[in-house]
């Protein structure tokens, strides 16, 4: 089990109003799956995936991130987990503008202490991976908005990580953009990378084996489902046979 | 891990920022140096010592109008009345007041004038066989003047005295060793034999170079107006001073008594100019500092102010909190230390134009490395705070769209 939250909730606290961004939330993730999680705005998507990805701490339930309990960690065990176990790709892709591609990509191995050798091994072969190993030194600002994502997404493999939280990776894209995005993380999950996929594109959402719905901070409904029989079968759909890119 | 090369990289590419703080370094450098030279030179002379009990000694003038007394005899009258007060220790007459920045210097030889001879320079007071112990100044070698040495006249060329009591720094300055007790030494054409050594002794002067090069000369020349020096115990001076103006009245009435006034007064009135250059500069270097030290919090503040996502993105990659003020500490080290070692160089360069356009002894290397020390440690301390909050940043700004 890569990730399994049990009745977490994530309340904001102010002089007067209690706002819960999610409520007794629950959900397995299993190793090797790709899972997009859709909902409107406001739903708790973004508060799911924060959570999911030791951004913020939770009030109260239990997370296990490939069988750490998350909750007792300190600020710096928490960082040292998202640096080792969690690859971050970002709607805004977040590049460092003052680096270039090559630091940037880089910037995760050198928060793991990895030798100046092996950074440079491992940065070559992600920028290689996503096709970019020759706009090494460019600067983000020179490259189009589908090559920083996947600058974006080469720095969220770099440290070779279990675990892929994605958030709107094609939210800033075009749709030939968006479909290369999208192509680079279905070929990551099926090389054994768990992916989790936060999208308001339906049309996205359909490409992807599982989805699941956050509505009010709770989960609403798995929809969609394709050979992973160990997920809760009261949660699971058929998926429909016209769905597809 | 310091990451000095990403963050180099970084600084290279938002270069306007970190080229004017290096810059405020630089100039910061360059003048609290210089200036904390001066301070500390001003310090060690005013710190010096004068040879002087001053707190003992106070000084006045008189103005005789009168025109029915021999002025010769009326000062002795004067001198033994003075010595008579409760707590006076003793007094003379002298044409200059040391310390004050008034007084009378000359030329010293070895051998008369046309001979060849070495020459130095001579700041003298006139006095009696009393100015020894009014002048409270330790005689280290040789003998105080006998009465009979001391030469009452107008006219030291022709009616001269024979002796002369020098400080050390003369003996010093003028024969080899100091072994002057017995030699003479030729002041405005007259042979002095120097019959005692005194320790220190400064002159009217004592900012001058060779202020230390002095010596009480067996002369006195009454005239209308004239300086008293009295030395009292440190616990009477006040009291004497109070009644000095009546008592000298009582004795001779036609004549006026002003500038009653410790030698230490008399000093402070001197300095004061140097004194206040010095606050002045005290000021200076501070609010340099400050500015320095405000304009590296607040380059910091506005740099984490532009990266907050930048900051949530790198805790969101693993940065630790220790990581994040790591970054903005070396970073902040890099540029302080390219302008530190350029404001020390400026440093060098202001110091010898200072040296040359007033006179000022030559900066020495230890206030720089002192100075680009302080400001080092200054810079990191501005710029803790700052990171300390960067630090805090939340990762999960990296997943806010705004």
């Amino acid at each position: 089990m890569m990730l399994k939250m049990h009745d977490i909730n994530k309340v904001y606290q102010t002089d007067s109003v209690q706002t819960y961004a999610l409520r007794d939330f629950s959900l397995e993730v299993n190793e090797g799956e790709f899972i997009a999680v859709t909902g409107p705005s406001g739903s708790g998507k973004t508060t799911f995936l924060n959570m999911a990805g030791l951004l913020e701490t939770f009030t109260s339930g239990q997370y296990t991130l490939d069988g750490i309990d998350v909750g007792e960690l300190s600020d710096n065990q928490r960082a040292d987990l998202r640096n080792q176990k969690i690859g971050f790709i970002f709607q805004g892709f977040n590049l460092i503008p003052d680096l270039n591609i090559f630091e940037n990509v880089e910037v995760p191995l050198r928060y793991r202490g990895v030798s100046s050798k092996e950074r440079k091994r491992s940065v070559e072969a992600c920028l290689e991976q996503v096709g970019l190993a020759s706009r090494a030194k460019h600067l983000p600002q020179q490259l189009s908005g589908g090559q920083q994502q996947r600058v974006a997404i080469a720095r969220a493999l770099v440290g070779k990580p279990r675990f892929l939280l994605a958030d709107e990776p094609t939210g800033n894209l075009d749709s030939l953009m968006a479909r290369q995005v999208m192509e680079l993380l279905e070929e990551i999950n099926r090389n054994g990378s768990t992916i989790v996929m936060v999208t308001h594109d339906p049309d996205l959402a359909r490409r992807v084996p599982r989805n699941i719905q956050v509505v009010d901070g709770q989960l609403a409904d798995l929809t969609l489902y394709q050979g992973q029989p160990e997920i809760d079968s009261s949660c699971v759909v058929e998926r429909p046979s016209e769905v597809g890119l | 891990m310091l990451d000095i090369k990403p963050i180099l990289s970084a600084l290279r590419r938002s270069k306007v920022g970190a080229i004017l703080l290096l810059l405020q370094v630089a100039l910061t450098t360059a003048i609290v140096s210089n200036a904390i030279f001066m301070i500390s030179q001003n310090l060690s002379y005013l710190r010096e010592d004068t040879g002087y009990p001053q707190q003992e000694i106070f000084s006045f003038v008189v103005m005789t109008f009168g025109k029915d007394i021999d002025l010769d005899q009326q000062a002795e009258l004067d001198e033994t009345m003075i010595r008579n007060i409760p707590g006076v220790v003793n007094s003379t007459l002298s044409q200059a007041i040391p310390l004050s920045g008034g007084g009378s210097s000359a030329s010293v030889r070895l051998k008369p004038l046309p001979e060849t001879s070495k020459e130095g320079h001579l700041a003298y007071f006139y006095g009696d066989e009393n100015a020894l112990e009014t002048f409270g100044v330790k005689l280290i070698e040789g003998r105080n003047f006998r009465p009979e040495e001391v030469i009452f006249s107008n006219n030291f060329q022709d009616n001269g005295p024979t002796t002369i009591i020098v400080s050390k720094a003369l003996a010093q300055s003028m024969f080899d060793k100091g072994a002057a007790l017995g030699e003479f030494i030729y002041v405005e054409g007259r042979a002095l034999e120097i019959i005692g050594i005194v320790d220190v002794m400064e002159s009217a002067w004592p900012r001058a170079d060779d202020s230390g090069t002095t010596g009480i000369i067996p002369f006195i020349h009454a005239q209308n107006y004239q300086h008293f020096l009295v030395r009292t115990e440190a616990s009477e001076r006040a009291n004497v001073m109070n009644i000095i103006e009546e008592k000298m009245l009582q004795a001779y009435n036609k004549r006026v008594i002003i500038n009653v006034e410790g030698l230490d007064e008399s000093k402070d009135a001197y300095d004061s100019s140097d004194v206040l250059m010095m606050r002045m500069l005290i000021v200076l270097v501070v609010v340099l500092i400050l500015v320095t030290a405000l304009g590296i919090l607040g380059l910091t503040q506005f740099n984490i102010s532009k990266r907050t996502k930048q900051i949530g993105t790198r805790r969101a990659l693993g940065a630790r909190k220790s990581a994040i003020v790591r970054y903005f500490l070396v970073e902040n080290a890099l540029v302080c230390a390219v302008g530190l070692v350029i404001g020390s160089f400026g440093a060098v360069f202001l110091g010898k134009a200072l040296m040359q356009a007033y006179s000022i002894d030559a900066l020495t290397l230890n206030y720089v490395i002192f100075t680009a020390f302080f400001i080092f440690v200054m810079s990191l301390l501005a710029v803790v705070v700052p990171a300390r909050r960067a630090a805090s940043i939340s990762p999960s700004i990296a997943t806010r769209s705004i």
